[in-house]
């Protein structure tokens, strides 16, 4: 494996050199999979839910490779161009069934079988996951679902698993993933382009203002399939280094922009208790193997996730155009719904939080379902005590209560000076009252929403 | 109850019962934890569902549906979809040739799988918001879905029924519900209930749900000449639609050919013709090309129907010792305008408790909305929602364990019928059940258990379906080289089908499991009914049982050509399958394997075709499956949050033939029930009859992270009166569930919830 080194319009598709195809830039990758024969990728959703349509991509790990599986429904074709992808089809190429295949199957992991191959494809990475010891954790094909068992034969399969064999899949993670190169592929039907560096970013973004920058598309790719949006200029950040770094400073944290969530995960080794409770409520492991943080901000979706907890966490944003860096708090980044700062020929760059983190910081995530669902309420709360015990400082911030994600500075202001107490609680509560104004929608009526703001301050405080 | 139904009763409680088949007794195979046979081609994408056909010249359509409930098409203007790229055809009301309407589902002797008597582009009346009113045909599946979106047809809308809650004064009695009376009573009831110091009187509310299967639904529709027609469909009934699209195209049957061996989930979903096929096969016939059709999920929201809303009384009134003194469950469920299925809800109470006076009613609405259709155990998941909740409430008016007040209930007889029943073993199930469960250690009192700010409540509630058996044919053939072939045309939608006919012809005809191949999924093998109601297993074994005799008896008359043959004289009752052919039961070493005889007299194969008779057995019984469910719920103080932490199913449903296909049905019923108790629901606006949620986003199945553990128990006792002892297994692991966690809820925090499902808000 390995061999087949991809080109700037061509990509390694189980192990096979494969020509990028003139194609609509946002035909996706399951798309293109299932109408050239290879329908060992399923289509339940197209957009990122079941995970029926999972393949897997070879990503850099230190020096060698690692699989990352992701959602084939919601990868653009053209942005695999160099890159290598590994479907369903490739498992069983000698004929002989994977591990995570035979125990799938063995264990009764699969029943009407239109989801398996997907479930096959997240126990197939984690089973190969570098440095993972003991049996295979089932929560890793967390995002992919299934009707028919109720699940438990598929932990048991995952249960089953042990080390990865001794094979050509493990081989092939001791050599180097593809590097992310730049890309420029125009098509009668549209175009998209991946700059290598921030400044032919901003190059880019100044001759073509209308250009849609692309990180993760996660988001943008379900617009793609369900909402039929269209875009004549795609521009994919993917290969921005600038926008990839991750550091852990005395007095401050930088998150680039386009890491996807899972990569901070891995990189963000003393993360603090808020981040780390955050992360895996926020979609599935297959979402946040894509998804990045200038998706979510840049989407400045009144219910994303990200913003309440940089919020509490009072962070800044350094946004990159023509005219160089400017550093932006995320307080006064959002203008109105689904409005920010953001000038045309704008980006975000990366995002800081600083340091030392608060004494007393948590998020919670209210949504209909435990896991893999937007919120209906999301919010993250921040206290600083001063010598006394008394509070310092606070930042309440809350998602899905307004129009942009924002923070209830009233009743940050009636905490300060104050014992973190019972009492205390209730002023903020009655307060948030007067200052949050929630909509009604089928997550959620208003009165339930503002009940919810108030109540999750108190379990905060419960939890101290 | 018709004339017609009645003597067929009559005839039935006079007829002997089948002989006992004695395939009960073995364990060969049959009731082997054997894993499934189609396992292999499922983990590695091999295995082809209906899209997945390679088909040369392969052309995509699209559907554009309507966005009001009620109205009329007043102009569609169609010329921008013609000219964008790649489009070959778009059709509406104004240029589709004239079809015929399917007959409503029957999976009688002439099957039909009609889902809506609407006039599908036949017509410019809008019936349902998603009514399909046009279709376009392209070269790429992108283009007819780009073209379907330019096309905004004109209409003049009308006031339509779109709200179920405001329709339900307009509820009327349906004539039957499924060939059964919709109303049964006896004594009093009402005044009974009046003068009852002891009683509950709850009024329950249940939303509609949709089924999700993960696999979409898609059809490829392959005309050859203008009278024949191979198609691909996600059918859960290929005889049916067969049938019904052969009738609405005016084609010989034998000429439609419908394949699909494979259903990636159906739960109800795909058993009727939906729209999208007959669309498929009309664009195909349009343009002269293969069509392939498959709508996106949201597509499948709104032209495939789910299960019906329902809101439901039950009152009970009991003697202090519990006895039920009487019972009324009686409510309203929603059909479509230009459907029929008034869904039985009311089904469960008259088989489950012993009741002195009772009335059981119910009633329906029409509402502006896509056909309602079958949903995994349809009836009695509602059903059960209701009665088992009302029962557990009825427990704490009486201080009673609600466990041992259903005991006090259980019937001698069918409590309506006043049938035997064929098998019953609900109070073992209770017992093996509150075993596991440890129910015994479950505090009598409300909100006693507290483990930081979670409440911790045990509940419990019975399940019930009943056993149906269908009218099925099936071939069997035994060949030359000792292998046999069985064939039918049923579906494996994941229940395990293949595996446990093979594990079931190779017991019957003492063969390997390697040498049967059980063949399936296409409307041109010997017909078999719908795979659903729980009823496919034990129809095609009857089946496939019938015809097995049938072939071992010409066999043995072939073998008795020759006068030295060591069977020679004997007659069918003497003889068996054994050692991979046939020998004497009192000699058991005497018989010839199939081999020798099919050599000796020179034959290729001996095969019989033969379709079972009509289940009569279940007129003269009572037969049901049942379930004791149990299972424990925390509740987050603050938040409403409830999480269901542990989950016992105790099952009485006949013989288990492989526990391990049975077991997954059981606890994906389990996990489904889960659902429709706390996240599922398909939300109408009732402003515009528009499905506000047509998403796997927005529409809540659970996820892993929702599924406690779970244990399964069962009594494994054969019911001598069905085909193997065994009892369909899909269908009552949802039933019984919604009951149990809202009443685990109630044991938790004191709060009666009466309305599914249970979110967040409503325990606030
Ligand atoms: C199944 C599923 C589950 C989800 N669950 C959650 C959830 O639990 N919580 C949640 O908050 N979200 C959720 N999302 C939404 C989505 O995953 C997030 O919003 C994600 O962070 C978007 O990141 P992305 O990189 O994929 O963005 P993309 O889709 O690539 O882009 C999103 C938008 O941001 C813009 N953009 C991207 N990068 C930048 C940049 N650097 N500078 C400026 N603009 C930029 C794009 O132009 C686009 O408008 C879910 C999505 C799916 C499909
Ligand atoms: S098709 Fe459902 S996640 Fe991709
Ligand atoms: S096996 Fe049917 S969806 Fe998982």
């Amino acid at each position: 494996m390995g061999s087949n080194i991809a080109g700037l319009m061509d990509f390694v598709l189980n192990n096979r050199r494969i020509q990028l195809p003139q194609c609509r830039p946002q035909t996706t990758l399951l798309e293109w999979l299932r109408s050239n024969g290879l329908t060992g990728s399923k289509e339940g959703c197209a957009e990122g839910e079941c995970g029926a349509c999972t393949v897997l991509l070879v990503r850099p790990h230190g020096t060698g490779s690692k699989y990352v599986p992701v959602n084939s429904c919601l990868l653009f074709l053209p942005t695999l161009a160099g890159q290598e992808v590994l479907t369903i089809e490739a498992l069983n190429e000698n004929k002989q069934l994977a591990e995570a295949q035979f125990a799938m199957a063995e264990a009764g992991g699969s029943q009407c079988g239109y989801c398996t191959p997907g479930f096959v494809m997240s126990l197939f990475a984690e089973q190969y996951r570098p440095g993972r010891a003991g049996p295979c954790d089932p929560h890793s094909m967390g995002g992919n679902l299934c009707r028919c068992t109720g699940y438990r034969p598929i932990r048991d399969a995952a249960l089953s698993l042990g080390p990865a064999p001794d094979d050509s899949f493990r081989g092939r993670l001791s050599s180097p993933a593809p590097s992310m190169i730049p890309v420029s592929y125009t098509s009668i039907e549209g175009r998209l382009e991946r700059p290598g560096d921030l400044a032919q970013c901003t190059t880019f973004l100044k001759k073509y203002p209308d250009a849609k920058i692309l990180a993760g598309a996660t988001d943008l790719a379900v617009e793609s399939n369900l909402a039929y949006k269209r875009w004549p200029v795609l521009m994919s950040i993917d290969a921005v280094a600038e926008l990839q770094v991750f550091q852990d400073a005395a007095d401050h944290v930088e998150i680039g922009a386009g890491l996807p969530l899972s990569e901070i995960e891995f990189l963000w080794e003393h993360a603090p208790l808020v981040a780390r409770e955050w992360l895996p409520l926020f979609a599935s492991i297959l979402i946040r193997n894509r998804a990045t943080l200038g998706g979510n901000l840049g989407t400045a979706s009144p219910i994303g996730d990200a913003a309440p907890m940089l919020l509490a966490l009072d962070a800044e944003l350094k946004l990159g155009g023509a005219n160089g860096i400017r550093r932006v708090k995320l307080q006064d980044f959002f203008l109105g719904y689904r409005k920010t700062q953001l000038e045309p020929g704008e980006l975000i760059v990366s995002i800081i939080i600083p340091k030392p983190f608060p004494n007393q910081a948590r998020f919670y995530k209210v949504a209909k379902r435990r896991m893999d669902d937007i919120s209906t309420v999301a919010a993250c709360f921040a206290v600083n005590f001063d010598a006394d015990g008394r509070i310092a400082q606070a930042r309440l911030a809350y998602g899905g209560v307004a129009a942009v994600p924002i923070r209830v500075t009233e009743a940050e202001q009636s905490l300060l000076g104050k014992r973190w107490d019972e009492l205390a609680v209730k002023q903020a509560q009655a307060i948030i009252a007067s200052e949050l104004k929630p909509l009604s929608d089928h997550r959620g009526s208003s009165a339930y929403r503002l009940a919810m703001a108030q109540t999750l301050l108190k379990k905060f405080w419960c939890e101290r | 109850m018709n004339i017609l139904r009645k003597v067929v009763e009559t005839f039935a409680h006079v007829m002997p019962d089948r002989d006992r088949d004695e395939l009960i007794q073995r364990h060969r195979f049959l009731g082997q934890p054997i894993s499934r046979l189609d396992g292999r081609p499922k983990v590695t994408g091999a295995a082809h569902f209906s899209a997945e056909y390679p088909v040369e010249g392969l052309v995509h359509a699209a559907i554009v549906y309507s966005t009001i409930s009620k109205g009329a098409i007043v102009a569609i203007d169609t010329s921008t979809a013609q000219q964008a790229p790649g489009v070959l055809s778009v059709i509406t009301h104004l240029n589709a040739p004239q079809m015929k309407v399917p007959p409503p589902f029957s999976v009688g002797d002439s099957p039909s799988s009609g889902t809506t008597l609407v006039k599908i582009l036949n017509t410019d009346r809008i019936s349902w918001n998603g009514q399909p009113v046009a279709v376009v045909v392209a070269d790429t599946p992108e283009q007819a879905e780009h073209a379907a979106s330019l096309i905004h047809p004109v209409y003049a809308a009308e006031p339509g029924v779109n709200s179920f809650e405001e329709s339900i004064p307009q509820a009327k009695q349906p004539k039957e519900i499924m060939g059964e009376a919709p109303e049964v009573k006896k004594g009093s009831a009402d005044v009974i209930l009046k003068d009852s110091i002891h009683r509950v009187d709850l009024t329950f509310t249940t939303p509609p749900y949709n089924h999700n299967a993960i696999e979409l639904h898609a059809a490829i529709a392959i005309w050859d000449g203008n009278d024949k027609l191979t198609l691909y469909d996600t059918s859960q009934f290929t005889a049916g639609t067969a049938a019904s699209i052969a009738g609405v195209f005016g084609l010989k049957t034998e000429n439609v050919r419908v394949i699909s061996p494979f259903v990636g989930g159906g739960f109800g979903g795909k058993g009727g013709l939906w729209p999208y096929t007959q669309l498929c096969v009309l664009a195909s016939r349009i343009t002269g090309r293969p069509v392939r059709l498959t709508p996106s999920r949201a597509g499948v929201f709104r032209i495939v129907g789910g299960r019906t809303p329902s809101q439901q009384r039950v009152a009970i009134a009991a003697e202090p010792s519990g006895k039920f003194s009487t019972f009324i469950h009686e409510g309203v469920t929603a059909q479509s305008t230009d459907n029929h299925f008034p869904e039985q809800f009311s089904f469960p109470p008259r088989h489950l408790y012993a009741m002195d006076s009772y009335r059981i009613a119910q009633k329906v609405t029409e509402v502006n909305r896509v056909a309602n259709t079958f949903m995994r155990a349809p009836g009695e998941s509602i059903g059960t929602f209701a009665v088992e909740s009302a029962i557990d409430a009825l427990a704490y008016e009486l201080n009673l364990d609600p466990v041992e007040l259903r005991m006090r209930n259980e019937p001698d007889r069918d409590p309506v019928s006043g049938n035997e029943f064929s098998s019953r073993y609900l109070r073992e199930a209770y017992t093996m059940g509150a075993d596991k469960f440890g129910w015994k250690n479950r505090p009598a009192a409300v909100g006693s258990q507290r483990d930081g700010d979670w409440l911790i409540g045990q509940g419990t509630a019975t399940g019930t379906y009943p056993v149906y058996r269908v009218v099925t044919a099936a071939r069997l053939r035994i060949n030359a080289d000792g292998t046999a072939h069985v064939q039918t045309s049923c579906q494996e939608m994941g229940m395990g089908t293949e595996t446990v006919q093979t594990q079931h012809a190779a017991e019957r005809l003492a063969l390997p499991m390697e040498k049967v191949k059980f063949e399936y999924g296409d409307s041109t093998l010997p017909a078999a009914s719908v795979a659903g109601g729980s009823s496919q297993t034990i129809s095609v074994a009857l089946a496939v049982h019938e015809a097995a005799d049938n072939v071992i008896k010409e066999l043995l008359s072939l073998a008795q050509k020759d006068s030295e043959s060591a069977l020679a004289g004997a007659k069918f009752d003497d003889i068996h399958a054994a050692k991979e052919g046939i020998f004497r039961r009192d000699h058991p070493h005497l018989g010839q394997t199939y081999v020798a005889i099919l050599k000796h007299a020179g034959k290729d194969f001996v095969e019989a075709e033969h379709k079972t008779g009509a289940p009569l057995e279940t007129m003269k019984y009572s037969m049901h499956s049942y379930a004791a469910q149990f299972c424990e719920v925390r509740v987050h103080r603050l938040s409403g949050e409830v999480r269901v932490s542990r989950w016992v199913g105790a099952f009485d449903c006949g013989r288990i033939l492989n526990p391990k296909t049975a077991v997954s049905q059981f606890r994906g019923g389990i996990i489904m029930g889960i659902g429709m108790a706390l996240t599922e629901e398909t939300m109408f606006d009732d402003r515009t009859g528009r499905i506000m949620n047509p998403s796997l986003a927005e529409y809540h199945v659970p996820v892993q992270a929702d599924v406690p553990h779970i244990d399964i128990v069962y009594t494994d006792i054969a019911d001598p009166h069905t085909p193997l002892g065994a009892h369909g297994v899909g269908e009552i692991g949802i039933t019984g569930v919604a009951a149990a966690i809202a009443n685990a809820i109630h044991h938790a925090t004191g709060k009666r919830i009466t309305s599914l499902p249970i979110t967040l808000d409503k325990l606030m």
